[in-house]
C-alpha cells in the first residue's frame, strides 16, 4: 500500500524541471491532443519518440516510469482485444470460427493501445517533474481569466493542493490504523465481499475521524495566519516565462506541423 | 528464565531497489525473557516502531530471525492469529484506532475476532477495564466522548482483552501531561505485576530507568547499547551523541563520581543516589 509511486513528484533537475509549470501544463495538453489527431503510424512513432526523449531527459529512469503503467495494463489490454475483435473494417486477416480480425480492426486496436500508453506516459512526465505546489500554482494562473465569470479559480487550486498534500498523510494513517486493527485480530484479506466490506468499518471510522480532525486543525491554522481566500493574495514565487519555455513551445508546434503534414499525405 | 521473544540478526529495508530505499533495521538481535519488563529506547527514526511491528508479525521477516515462544514468525506455516493472540501490540497514540459506538464494544473487538463466546468476551471486557482503571459506568459511553487519557486506556484495554502473555507498548505515555504520564506508567507497572511480560518503547530515559529491568538502545537501526539500566546509564556521553539523555539522577551521580565522591555505579534511581549522598554526610564528610 505504501508503494504507490505513480505520478508522485520525483525531485530532480533537468530541462523539463526548469520549465514554467504553465508551459508544462499547456504543452502536455497539446501533446495529448496531438496523440488523438494522429492518423498514421509514422505520426505515432514521432510522438512516441518525442515523449520517450522527454522521459529520458528527466534522468528518472524509464523502468521507474513504466512501473506506473502496470496498473493500467489490464485496461490497455482490454481495449486492444475489444477493438481487435469488434471492429470490422477493411480486408480480412484472420478468420477463425466466429472470430474475424480485419485490417481496420487491427489498426484501431493498435492505435488505441498506443494512445492510452502515450496518454499515461505524457501525463506522468508532467507530474513526475512538477511539484504539486508548482502544478496547482500553474493551474490557478491559467484558470484566473475564468474567475471574472465567477469561476472560483483560487479556491479550486487551493483545494487541489490541500488534497494532494494530504494523500500521503492519509495513506500513512490508513496503514497505521490497518496495522493497529490487525494487531487486534482484524482480518482484511479473507471472506466474501460482504464480510470484507464489513471488515473495513474499523478502518474507515478512525480514518474519517482523523481526516475531519486534520481538516479542523488545518482550517484553524490557516485562519490563524489570516487566510481569507484568493482576493488580494500575493505570491512569494512569481511565475515567469523564460527562453526555455519558448524552446519547448516551438518544439511542440513543430510536432503539430509535422503531424498535420503526415495526416494530409496519408503516410502509412 | 525462558526466553519468550528472540530476535536474531534482523535486518529490514523499506522499499528495496527503489530510489526511496531506506534501511530501518540493521542486524538487530535481542532477547526478552518471561516476566521481564524490557525498555527499548531510541531517537525518532531509529527503527523502534519497525522493530515492534516485527515482534507482532505485522512486518514479514526472513525465516529464522524472529521467534515468539519458539515459533518462527518468518515460517510460512505459522498462523499469524496465534502470534497476535500471544503478543499484544499497543501502537503510538492508540486512541486513534477506536471506532465503535460504545467503550464495551470497542474493547470487545479483539476478543470477538478471536471468536470467543459471548460470556467469555463480557468477562474479558470487564477484567480489562478494571485492569486499566476504567470505571464500570463508562461501559456504554461513546469512546469519542472520553478524555485523551481515558481513550488511551480504552485502546490498551482493547489489546489486553485478547489476554496476551506479552504486551508491547510503543510510546505509551506520548502526548500525556505529567500526571497522565505517571498514571499511564503506573498502570503498565500494574499490568506487568499481573504476570504479563512487557516491552516498552520510549525515548524517555527517566521512564525506562524507573520501570524497566533491562534496556536496549537503538540508534540508526542498530543495537548500540544494552544491559541493566545502571550499565546503560554509565555511557552518558555515548547516549548524548545519539540524541538521548540519561536520567537526571544518573547525571548527578556521574558528576559526583567524577569529583571523587563515593557513589556506587548502580545508583541511578532517586532513592539510591540520595542514599549515597546521605551516607557521605552521615560519615561526617568534609565536603561542604
Amino acid at each position: 500500500m505504501m508503494n504507490v509511486t505513480i505520478g508522485q513528484y520525483f525531485p530532480g533537475d533537468s530541462f523539463l524541471y526548469r520549465l514554467d509549470p504553465r508551459t508544462k501544463l499547456i504543452l502536455t495538453l497539446a501533446l495529448i491532443i496531438l496523440v488523438f489527431i494522429s492518423k498514421t503510424f509514422t505520426g505515432f512513432a514521432l510522438v512516441f519518440l518525442f515523449v520517450l526523449w522527454c522521459a529520458f531527459s528527466t534522468k528518472i529512469g524509464l523502468k521507474y516510469m513504466l512501473k506506473g503503467l502496470k496498473p493500467l495494463f489490464l485496461i490497455i489490454a482490454l481495449t486492444f482485444v475489444l477493438n481487435l475483435l469488434l471492429m470490422k473494417d477493411g480486408a480480412e486477416l484472420v478468420h477463425w470460427g466466429i472470430l474475424r480480425i480485419t485490417e481496420g480492426g487491427l489498426r484501431t486496436a493498435v492505435f488505441m493501445a498506443v494512445r492510452l500508453i502515450l496518454l499515461v506516459l505524457t501525463s506522468q512526465v508532467l507530474t513526475l517533474t512538477t511539484s504539486p505546489i508548482a502544478l496547482t500554482d500553474g493551474l490557478e494562473t491559467l484558470m484566473r481569466p475564468l474567475s471574472r465569470i465567477g469561476f472560483p479559480a483560487h479556491e479550486i487550486s487551493m483545494m487541489m493542493s490541500i488534497a494532494l498534500r494530504f494523500i500521503p498523510t492519509l495513506m500513512e494513517e490508513t496503514e497505521k490504523i490497518r496495522r493497529a486493527q490487525m494487531a487486534r485480530g482484524a482480518d482484511f484479506e479473507s471472506g466474501n465481499l460482504l464480510q470484507r466490506a464489513k471488515a473495513m468499518v474499523p478502518l474507515l471510522v478512525p480514518l474519517f475521524v482523523s481526516a475531519f480532525r486534520r481538516a479542523d486543525e488545518l482550517a484553524m491554522a490557516m485562519e490563524a495566519r489570516c487566510y481569507r481566500g484568493g482576493e488580494g493574495r500575493t505570491k512569494l514565487k512569481q511565475l515567469q516565462f523564460h527562453r526555455q519555455d519558448a524552446v519547448a513551445a516551438a518544439a511542440v508546434v513543430a510536432m503539430y506541423a509535422i503531424m498535420i503534414a503526415l495526416n494530409a499525405l496519408g503516410v502509412f | 528464565m525462558a526466553s519468550v521473544i528472540e530476535v536474531r540478526h534482523l535486518t529490514h529495508v523499506y522499499m528495496p531497489n527503489s530510489p526511496f530505499e531506506a534501511k530501518a533495521l540493521d542486524d538487530v538481535s535481542l532477547t526478552v525473557n518471561e516476566g521481564e519488563f524490557i525498555g527499548i529506547i531510541g531517537h525518532t527514526g531509529s527503527g523502534k516502531s519497525t522493530l515492534v511491528s516485527h515482534l507482532n508479525a505485522l512486518e514479514k521477516s526472513e525465516p529464522g530471525t524472529v521467534f515468539v515462544k519458539g515459533t518462527d514468525l518468518g515460517d510460512k506455516d505459522t498462523k499469524l492469529t496465534d502470534v497476535r493472540r500471544e503478543v499484544g501490540l499497543v501502537f503510538q497514540y492508540p486512541e486513534y484506532q477506536l471506532f465503535e459506538e460504545t467503550v464495551e464494544k470497542d474493547i470487545a473487538f479483539g476478543p470477538t475476532n478471536l471468536k470467543l463466546d459471548e460470556k467469555e468476551i463480557k468477562h474479558r471486557v470487564r477484567a480489562a477495564m478494571e485492569l486499566v482503571g476504567l470505571d464500570e459506568s463508562l461501559r456504554d459511553a461513546s469512546p469519542f466522548n472520553l478524555s485523551g487519557g481515558q481513550k488511551r486506556r480504552v485502546a490498551i484495554a482493547g489489546v489486553l482483552a485478547m489476554n496476551p502473555s506479552i504486551l508491547i507498548l510503543d510510546e505509551p505515555a506520548a502526548g500525556l501531561d505529567p500526571a497522565g504520564r505517571r498514571g499511564m506508567l503506573e498502570l503498565i507497572k500494574g499490568i506487568h505485576q499481573s504476570g504479563v511480560t512487557v516491552v516498552m518503547v520510549s525515548h524517555s530515559m527517566d521512564d525506562v530507568g524507573k520501570y524497566c529491568d533491562r534496556l536496549y538502545v537503538l540508534a540508526h537501526g542498530k543495537i548500540a547499547l544494552s544491559g541493566m539500566p545502571a550499565e546503560v546509564f554509565l555511557h552518558g556521553a555515548e547516549l548524548q551523541s545519539m540524541g538521548l539523555d540519561v536520567p537526571e539522577c544518573a547525571k548527578l551521580a556521574a558528576a559526583l563520581r567524577a569529583r571523587g565522591f563515593d557513589v556506587p555505579e548502580d545508583a541511578y534511581r532517586r532513592a539510591d543516589v540520595a542514599a549515597a549522598i546521605l551516607k557521605h554526610f552521615g560519615k561526617g564528610g568534609d565536603a561542604q
